[in-house]
């Protein structure tokens, strides 16, 4: 970035405060950001390091209960924290345009897409109502939607989520703007979907040669998409480089370990000899009520001691099979053996020995636990339950528990679930599973909603647990990165099917099957040319309808 | 221009001032344009305008004196966890809670309060106030002022019992369909609807003339009414809780039903429940009160707010005030328990905008 | 658009079959009488021929399905039976009394309603100012006030000390509609006020709801101007929760329109059921049940199908 190029955005020193409802609470602690016509930056973070927030001071924007308490924002010579809401107004659709998170809740479900679009340019007098909507289609077939003609014309939820998330990016265009803020534009979306949306955006912000400024909390999705990487953490700075170099030689020790966390890997085991498997699924098809088909034939097994990673986007099914298998939603067809006996279909008919041995721990650790019970009673109830504990001896074993999952008894026995930070709530989700003494457990996506640091904990805590208690786990995921690191056996799934399985080595190296294949090769890695290469290899013009459909 | 209205706008001019010096930009333009507004009222209305004004305000000021020092002393007597969220209640639910507790000791203490007996006739019909009598008599010649003390205890008494009734009611089979789902969820839920689509004065009508106008009927009745919209609401509350994993992972454990209930989904609806207790209240108040009013509440001698304001309606034709004091006191607590609701609403909604 | 008829149909055939429900639960709640209805209007010192005779002429010797049937039939011909008290046909009773009923209705809900849905939607566009403060606590204050009560500060205040409008709406033939404005301007008064601040309330709510969409935020990121993220962006999503607040409403002046007709004794059908309640004269009770249930469940079925049809998601299907 040389300083030759003309300075777009400068913010220096911005300073955010939120209302907590007693008191304003520093958000954004003095950041300066100077971005440049043409240049791509992007933002990075863990969830509350302030990235949305600085995304929408860029525009002169304070959310409803925050508000900008120092610093300047100044975009193209014109001060914004000093602008009427007026002269503020004027800039944003024309010069400066946003892209939501969610596509869906952000278009106006009331009009059709293109009249949504072509509201900025025709409050602008930019075009007449007929150029607009020539203009239009011309972006949407830029970003390479389908009937760029007639999609338009179709209300929001008409349209995939895919595409109207490419949708928001052309309306973000309409009127040629400076600069585009990306707030985390393909994190609602599913891996083969993101690749057409990321390669949307980045060929029509460069043909446009747009400033853009793109936030994410996705290292491998920034790489592809952004010249400049500033790494933010708690509202502040941690380093500010090029790409390439900040991925080949981060400064820091924040982002070292941020980079670290992909490497994990453990060793692959293999099925020990002559057992029956733990849990196995045998067939089985099911349908929520309606009669809608979710699973069709899904058979695959657990043995002792090892991970299998069930893999799929959503609505792939892979969470209907561990309904099936806890007896939530019993099978229609085909049956859940333990141990090579057979578990009654619905869980109100299984023992409590039975109900014992399968054991679960949950994506979102916030809604998992009682925010009204003690630790020391969401851990005590199971064994209490199940083993019959009292007294002194529930406290022990209570202890015991807390031990095992690396948290201190004497600090966290009296507490409530709300004052935990996430990590360690989903270590006590772990603990209550741990409680009831089980030979298998589900664990349902239990580290997409934690940061890269606490997840790789919680992989880590999850792989000694196994090696000490010789447990099973059914690791449902649609991260893959996630599989690579700790499964030994892989199942793939896709519209309720299983496509492929087997060990993981297999798995990673080809042949696959093709939708295996697609799935694959659409995680985002660390390369900066990854995205690139990828279009290249699969070609350019089948991209668009590969798995948006 | 007589001295009051000199002082008047001396002190309202006065404290324009001090607003503004003190840079409180709401207080000063609420103040200037009273200023303002009252010159105008001067002209038009005379002097009784701007003292009409001037009570109005007075009283106002009263009000919010009274709460904020309520509020400091609950503040200072009630335990830490307590008065932490009692220090931020806007003055608005401190009123409403002054208040109510000034209802509870009238009703409690009815009989120590009130000077004479609730059906003594100790006047001639509609007598005037004097020394004796604060509000004078009523229609028979009782004492109105011991009346209203005893309608506190009455009227309040049963609105509370009735409400009490369509809670217990409503909320156990809430939280029982919530948990249990299935048909049993769909046909209470189905049969609310039918319940509900009934206006309930006019339910509460049919049943009265069915089975006469007796205390238990009032109570059955109501509770009947009010219950299926107590239902809904727990339902909608238990709803937004049994989806909650630990739910799942509660019936995954084998737990029952009672269980479920009492210790995983009832600590997370009280906040809720609790405010929907006070705004079910009201309208069982306000509903027990217009039954009272058209003579199908408590039968007389019992002392009756709404049907006070009925037998004594006379006096309004002869601009006498005193009958719309029972109404006044129906009005005032529905208002304070709808101001404490709204404090409570907003607490457990965590809404900051 | 299939969908959208199928939708419809449903709702419609829902609020038919709560209607059949409720005309069984009106019904049959008079057979819960201890003894029969000719025993409850004759009373204790009854002789058995007199009750005969009464059971006779009301038809009670036939089993209570038949006479059920034969209700529900002669009702929806227009035919309520006769009152065990005067002997008149209901329906002559009731039928102008319902009418004076719906112009005393119909006259609060044309000041109410628009009145109301600008002010709920002006309040929360100023949302947290004095202004909105201010009405909160009025709109508060109104709605905690019993009918009654609101209706006797008017009179006292405009009609006995000021002598401006009348105290007591009687009618009588040959009035003209201007006389009829103002003899029933008071009663409609009271309406108005319970009405507003109900309305007004719940479309304050349903407009600040509304204005937390992530689609108003993205309106105002494109720039536009208030007034046009108001008209443009939040009114056409706003339809269906604001019918559904008329809706309810409306609802509440049926309830409150009884206690108002007795407060200004104005010859309405609501004046006739607490009438008929004290008498015990079951045909008249009956029949005034079923006609405002059935008011209020037209009500809120006709709501229900507008805010189906306004919803743009069900207006155009995938």
């Amino acid at each position: 970035m040389s300083d030759k190029k003309q300075v777009l955005l400068d913010i220096r020193n911005l300073r955010i405060e939120g209302y907590t409802g007693e008191e304003w609470v520093p958000i954004i602690k003095g950041v300066d950001l100077k971005l440049h016509r043409g240049e791509v930056m992007g933002l990075i973070g863990e969830s509350g390091a302030g990235k949305s927030t600085i995304g929408a001071a860029a525009m002169g924007f304070a959310r409803d209960g925050t508000r900008i308490s120092e610093g300047s924002i100044e975009f193209d010579g014109m001060e914004l924290t000093t602008a009427s809401e007026a002269e503020k107004r004027a800039l944003r659709g024309s010069r400066i345009a946003y892209v939501a998170q969610s596509a869906a809740a952000s278009f106006n479900p009331a009009h059709k897409i293109i009249d949504q679009h072509t509201e900025a340019p025709l409050h602008y007098r930019i075009q007449k109502r007929l150029e607009a909507q020539e203009d239009a289609m011309d972006l949407y077939e830029r970003l390479r939607l389908p009937n760029p003609k007639e999609i338009g014309f179709r209300y929001p939820h008409q349209v995939s989520g895919g595409q109207l998330q490419r949708a928001m990016t052309a309306m973000a265009m309409a009127c040629r703007p400076d600069l585009i803020i990306f707030d985390e534009p393909t994190t609602a979306l599913d891996v083969t979907t993101q690749i057409e949306v990321l390669a949307a955006i980045r060929d029509i912000v460069d043909q446009f040669n747009t400033a853009a400024i793109y936030i994410t909390h996705d290292l491998a999705v920034v790489a592809q998409m952004a010249d400049t990487i500033k790494v933010l953490l708690k509202g502040e700075e941690v380093e500010q480089a090029p790409t390439e170099e900040m991925l080949q030689s981060p400064r820091e020790d924040y982002t070292k370990s941020l980079w670290a966390v992909r490497s994990y890997q453990r060793p692959q085991q293999s099925r020990p000899e002559g057992e029956k498997p733990v849990i196995s699924v045998q067939h089985v098809d099911a349908a929520y009520t309606g009669g809608v088909k979710v699973l069709d034939d899904v058979s695959f097994d657990i043995y002792r001691g090892m991970t299998v990673a069930v893999v799929g986007e959503s609505g792939s099914g892979k969470s209907t099979a561990a309904r099936c298998i806890t007896g939530l939603l019993p099978p229609s067809k085909g049956q859940v053996l333990s141990n090579g006996e057979p578990l009654p279909p619905n869980y109100l008919n299984r023992s409590k020995d039975q109900l014992r041995q399968v054991q679960m721990i949950y994506q979102m650790a916030d809604t998992a636990l009682n925010p009204k019970v003690r630790i020391s009673e969401i851990i005590g109830r199971p064994a209490q339950f199940y083993s019959g504990l009292r007294g002194a001896d529930l406290k022990h074993r209570v202890d015991e528990l807390l031990d095992l999952i690396e948290l201190d008894p004497s600090k966290f026995y009296n507490r409530y679930p709300p004052e935990l930070s996430g990590g360690q709530k989903q270590r006590i989700g772990i603990a209550r599973a741990l409680a009831a003494e089980p030979s298998f457990i589900i664990c349902d996506e239990v580290t997409s909603a934690l940061d890269q640091l606490v997840a790789e904990g919680i992989l880590k805590l999850l792989d000694r647990l196994q090696k000490e208690l010789d447990l099973a786990y059914m690791f449902i995921t649609h991260d893959l990165a996630t599989v690579r690191a700790i499964a030994d056996e892989v199942v793939v799934m896709q519209n309720g099917k299983v496509v492929e399985q087997g060990p993981k080595d297999e798995m990673f190296t080809p042949p696959h099957h093709p939708y295996t294949d697609l799935l694959l090769s659409s995680v985002p890695e660390m390369d900066p040319n990854w995205l690139t290469t990828l279009l290249e290899e699969r070609g350019v013009e089948n991209v668009g309808e590969a798995a948006d459909v | 221009m007589s001295v009051f209205v000199i002082i008047y706008f001396a002190c309202l001019i006065a404290s324009s001032c001090l607003a503004a010096y003190y840079e409180k930009r709401p207080t000063f333009l609420t103040l200037f344009s009273l200023t303002l507004i009252s010159f105008v009222l001067g002209i038009v209305g005379g002097v009784p305008a701007l003292r009409f004004v001037a009570t109005a305000a007075g009283l106002l000021a009263f009000a919010a004196g009274i709460s904020f020092a309520f509020r400091e002393f609950i503040v200072i007597i009630a335990p830490a966890n307590i008065s932490k969220e009692v220090r931020t209640a806007p003055l608005t639910a401190a009123f409403g809670m002054f208040v109510i507790f000034t209802y509870a000791i009238a009703g409690i203490f009815a009989p120590w309060i009130a000077p004479y007996g609730e059906s003594e006739v100790i006047a001639s019909a509609f007598a005037m106030p004097d020394e004796n009598m604060l509000l004078g008599a009523d229609q028979l010649g009782r004492d109105m002022f011991s009346r209203i003390i005893y309608g506190a205890r009455n009227t309040v008494g049963l609105a509370l019992l009735a409400t009490l009734a369509a809670f217990f009611m409503g909320a156990f089979a809430g939280l029982l369909a919530a948990t249990k789902g299935g048909w049993f969820d769909q046909f209470m839920g189905r049969f609310a609807d039918v319940i509900m689509s009934i206006p309930s004065l006019i339910f509460a009508l049919l049943m009265l003339s069915i089975f006469g106008p007796q205390v238990t009927v009032i109570i059955v009745a109501v509770a009947i009414i009010y219950a299926p919209r107590v239902f809904r609401l727990t339902r909608a509350v238990a709803g937004n809780v049994v989806v909650m994993d630990y739910i799942e992972a509660a019936k995954l454990r084998g737990e029952k039903t009672w269980y479920l209930i009492r210790k995983e989904i009832l600590p997370n609806s009280t906040a809720p429940l609790i405010a929907e207790f006070g705004l079910e209240f009201c309208f069982v108040f306000l509903l027990v009160a217009g039954l009272s009013f058209l003579g199908l509440g408590i039968q007389p001698p019992t002392a009756d707010w709404g049907s006070m304001v009925r037998e004594n309606a006379t006096m309004i034709s002869f601009g006498e005030i005193t009958p719309l004091i029972p109404a006044a006191a129906i009005a005032l607590l529905t208002v304070a328990v709808n101001f404490v609701v709204d404090w409570m609403l907003f607490r457990s909604s965590g809404l900051k905008e | 658009m299939g969908d959208l008829l199928g939708l419809v149909a449903k709702r419609l055939g829902f609020g038919l079959l709560t209607l059949l429900v409720i005309s069984v639960i009106i019904f049959f709640m008079v057979e819960l009488l201890p003894g029969d209805i000719a025993q409850a209007v004759l009373g204790q010192g009854a002789t058995e021929e007199n009750l005969a005779a009464l059971r006779e002429q009301m038809g009670l010797n036939k089993p209570a399905v038949v006479r059920y049937f034969e209700w529900l039939g002669n009702a929806l011909t227009g035919d309520f039976g006769t009152s065990i008290v005067t002997g008149e046909r209901v329906s002559t009773i009731i039928t102008e009394r319902f009418i004076n009923t719906l112009f005393l209705a119909a006259y609060a809900a044309v000041i109410a309603v628009p009145f109301a849905v600008t002010l709920g939607i002006v309040v929360a566009l100023l949302r947290n100012t004095l202004f909105d403060r201010v009405v909160n606590v009025l709109t508060l204050t109104s709605i905690s006030s019993p009918e009654f009560f609101l209706g006797y500060i008017l009179i006292l205040y405009l009609a006995v000390k000021t002598g401006m409008f009348p105290a007591i709406s009687s009618l009588r033939p040959g009035m003209t509609f201007w006389e009829l404005l103002d003899r029933t301007f008071l009663p409609a008064l009271t309406l108005v006020l319970v009405v507003t601040a109900h309305m007004m309330r719940m479309t304050r709510a349903a407009i600040i709801n509304l204005l937390a969409s992530p689609y108003i935020e993205m309106a105002r990121l494109k720039g536009a101007p208030p007034w046009k993220v108001i008209v443009r962006h939040a009114l056409p999503n706003a339809w269906a929760p604001i019918i559904n607040v008329i809706a309810l409403n409306l609802a509440y002046l049926i309830t409150g329109v009884v206690l108002v007709e007795v407060v200004f004794v104005y010859p309405g059908i609501g004046q006739a059921l607490v009438d008929a309640v004290s008498k015990r004269d079951f045909p008249i009770v009956q029949s005034c049940c079923l006609i405002f249930a059935a008011t209020f469940i037209l009500l809120n079925l006709a709501a229900d199908v507008a805010a189906i049809l306004t919803n743009p998601r069900l207006r155009h299907p995938k």
